[in-house]
């Protein structure tokens, strides 16, 4: 018994080995929704880490740019550029300034700076004041001399005392006259640009392996193109922050792929992933049943259907081309900081920053008669690539708002393409940016 | 075909690709195990996808050791025996036994012609409680002691249902190799 049981076990056993049985499509359509609901929330932190980062990056950026207008209006700097307070000027200007009382300026009503160690002392007759000094020594003083020196309110700020502007300006409306503020420079801090550029990509040199320089040397990428619109806003007269939003179409094809149309009718599996081509990018994946793929001159194609099960040409498929065309587009958000090297009827800008690539198409296809012919998608792709960008801008002033700009860009992109394939490929593209912006 | 570390690496980030790709390479070699475990093709499927469920959350977990295969499908006979325990586990019915003892059957080593889907349909035909039983013990290779603690019954009863399961089975083989004899001789 225990021997018949033991041949019935193994009849049972080896019988059911390696048995397959497809399930229904439906089980898949189940399966997912409820694995990407228990994922979505890792995907929502991240996308609010994202945001987190930029906005973060945005306020520091505004609150530098802040930081450097206040530092560029602040009297001090332009009094000492501009207005150094001598026995000339002071003299001149309370002569102009005279007071209703008709009370004479005496010369001893000057403002100076005798020492270093004492940087802003004055002196009012036989008085000496500090001006480190607080507002005590101020008010007392006006007080007593608003007959002798009429300090400007932009002097009175400049010296770190607090006043009441009223005091001073009783009776003395004529001060008002007097522009102490140094004229401002009006700088356009925000600039649109639409830019557009032509773009080649270019993988870095597989490893030496067989598959990889099949790969590698059947393979070449195509004319690509970005295009969008960006602004800039100019933090300083040197430095500016720029976003916006591209679109990047990029194209490779895939030599020594013969394709065939008319399979469908010889798929018993019915499966919508036949094939699977070995490219650089990833593998690609037929979605198409009516596509037959084959690599007479090498092993990327991987299919059951091989040589020895299925021939193309007895089956009287009819033939479509010898190449594959991978198409991806990428939206990208840059985040790219300029800083002016030099500034003429040319300006010319250093570029640096990082972009933001998110994927929105993916697509293979072929070419019968100048029509494309759906193949399939390649699978793995990242569909969030971080890239870094360097670059000389040039900029040229068409007018006070117009400019015309020229940028050679050089993008390295941080993250493969692709982790799927084992094949860990950083591609690098350059491209020649130009476009027109405008200034507000 | 793409190194299953990649896969799995896609999986946990989320890529939907390469959950589908996971899917689609072993879904059929679980789908197989399912049916065995299971009366109707509804059952089967209800265990592949509350199988394949636990798959993807429990991904983070795989260390790597061992086959993941063997891994997966671990965890595709540890859902159908759940399901069959939530099933069963009313009533003790393998201590209340109505089904009479089978005579046992001629054993022959003539099994031409069986092909897996044959069998399949045969170990399905068992009361569910045998073939939970024969496929514990023939086809996973777990012991009386541990079945009868997967299952909530003594080892007695374990090793009672397994002669059970495999008379009926014996005689069930018999008759579709007749059968498929018969159709081809006449």
């Amino acid at each position: 018994m225990a021997k018949e049981g033991a041949n019935i076990d193994l009849l049972f056993r080896n019988g059911l080995k390696d048995y397959e049985v497809l399930p229904p499509v439906e089980v898949w359509n189940n399966i997912l929704p409820v694995i990407r609901k228990k994922q979505r929330p890792v995907l929502l932190l991240r996308s609010a880490a994202l945001v987190a980062v930029f906005l973060s990056i945005s306020f520091l950026a505004y609150r530098w740019s802040r930081e450097i207008t206040n530092s560029a209006q602040n009297p001090m700097i332009a009094v000492r550029d501009q207005f150094i307070p001598t026995r000339e000027n002071t003299t001149n200007i309370l002569e102009i300034n005279k007071q209703p009382s008709n009370r004479q300026v005496t010369e001893t009503s000057i403002i100076e700076n005798p020492t270093d160690e004492k940087p802003w002392a004055e002196f009012i007759g036989e008085e000496y004041i500090e001006s480190s000094d607080s507002e005590i020594m101020t008010e007392a003083r006006a007080m007593s001399n608003t007959g002798n020196l009429i300090f400007p309110p932009s002097i009175q700020v400049i010296r770190g005392f607090s006043y009441n502007n009223e005091i001073y300006n009783t009776g003395n409306e004529n001060l008002n006259k007097f522009d102490f503020e140094v004229p401002k420079e009006k700088m356009n801090r925000w600039s649109i640009s639409a830019m557009a550029s032509p773009t080649v990509y270019l993988q870095p040199e597989l490893s030496s392996s067989d598959i990889s320089s099949q790969i590698s040397s059947g393979e070449q990428t195509r004319l690509s193109y970005t295009g969008g619109v960006g602004f800039s806003y100019k933090i300083s007269k040197k430095i500016s922050i720029q976003s916006g939003l591209y679109y990047a179409s990029i194209g490779n094809e895939v030599d020594g792929i013969s394709s065939f149309a008319g399979f469908h009718q010889y798929d018993y599996t019915k499966g919508d992933h036949n094939f699977e081509v070995l490219t650089s990018n990833g593998r690609i994946f037929t979605d198409n049943a009516d596509i037959f793929l084959r690599d007479y001159s090498g092993d990327r194609v991987q299919t059951m259907y091989t040589n020895d099960v299925f021939d193309p040409a007895k089956a009287n498929l009819s033939y479509i081309n010898n190449s594959l065309f991978q198409n991806f587009s990428y939206l990208e958000m840059p985040v790219i900081f300029r800083y002016k090297l030099i500034d003429k009827s040319i300006d010319f800008n250093l570029i640096g920053g990082l972009s933001y690539n998110l994927l929105v198409n993916n697509s293979v296809h072929t070419v019968i008669d100048g029509n494309r012919y759906n193949v399939g998608k390649t699978e793995g792709l990242n569909p969030l690539m971080v890239s870094s960008s360097f670059g000389m801008g040039m900029e040229y002033n068409l007018t006070d708002k117009f400019s015309l700009n020229l940028e050679p860009t050089f993008k390295y992109y941080i993250n493969p393409f692709n982790e799927f394939s084992g094949m860990k490929s950083h591609p690098y593209s350059f491209g020649v940016f130009s476009g027109l912006s405008y200034k507000f | 075909m793409p190194e299953i570390r990649n896969i799995i690496k896609g999986c946990l980030a989320g890529s939907r690709r390469d959950q589908e790709l996971l899917y689609r390479r072993h879904s059929a070699k679980l789908y197989a195990v399912c049916l065995q475990y299971s009366g109707n093709d509804d059952e089967a499927r209800d265990i592949l996808q509350e199988g394949f469920i636990k798959i993807f959350e429990n991904l983070i977990h795989y260390k790597y050791e061992g086959s993941f295969e063997g891994w997966m499908h671990r965890i595709v006979v540890n859902t159908a025996l759940e399901k069959y325990r939530n099933k069963h586990n009313l009533y003790r019915v393998d201590d209340i036994d109505l089904i009479p003892e089978p005579d046992a059957a001629p054993e022959t080593d003539d099994y031409a012609g069986l092909e897996a889907v044959d069998l399949l349909d045969i170990i399905r035909e068992l009361p569910p409680k045998y073939r939970m039983v024969f496929n514990l013990f023939a086809i996973e290779g777990y012991s009386h002691k541990e079945i009868s603690q997967m299952i909530n019954i003594s080892e007695g009863t374990s090793k009672s249902n397994l002669s059970r399961a495999r008379i009926i089975l014996q005689k069930k083989v018999n008759l579709y190799t007749g059968l498929k004899k018969t159709v081809v001789s006449g």
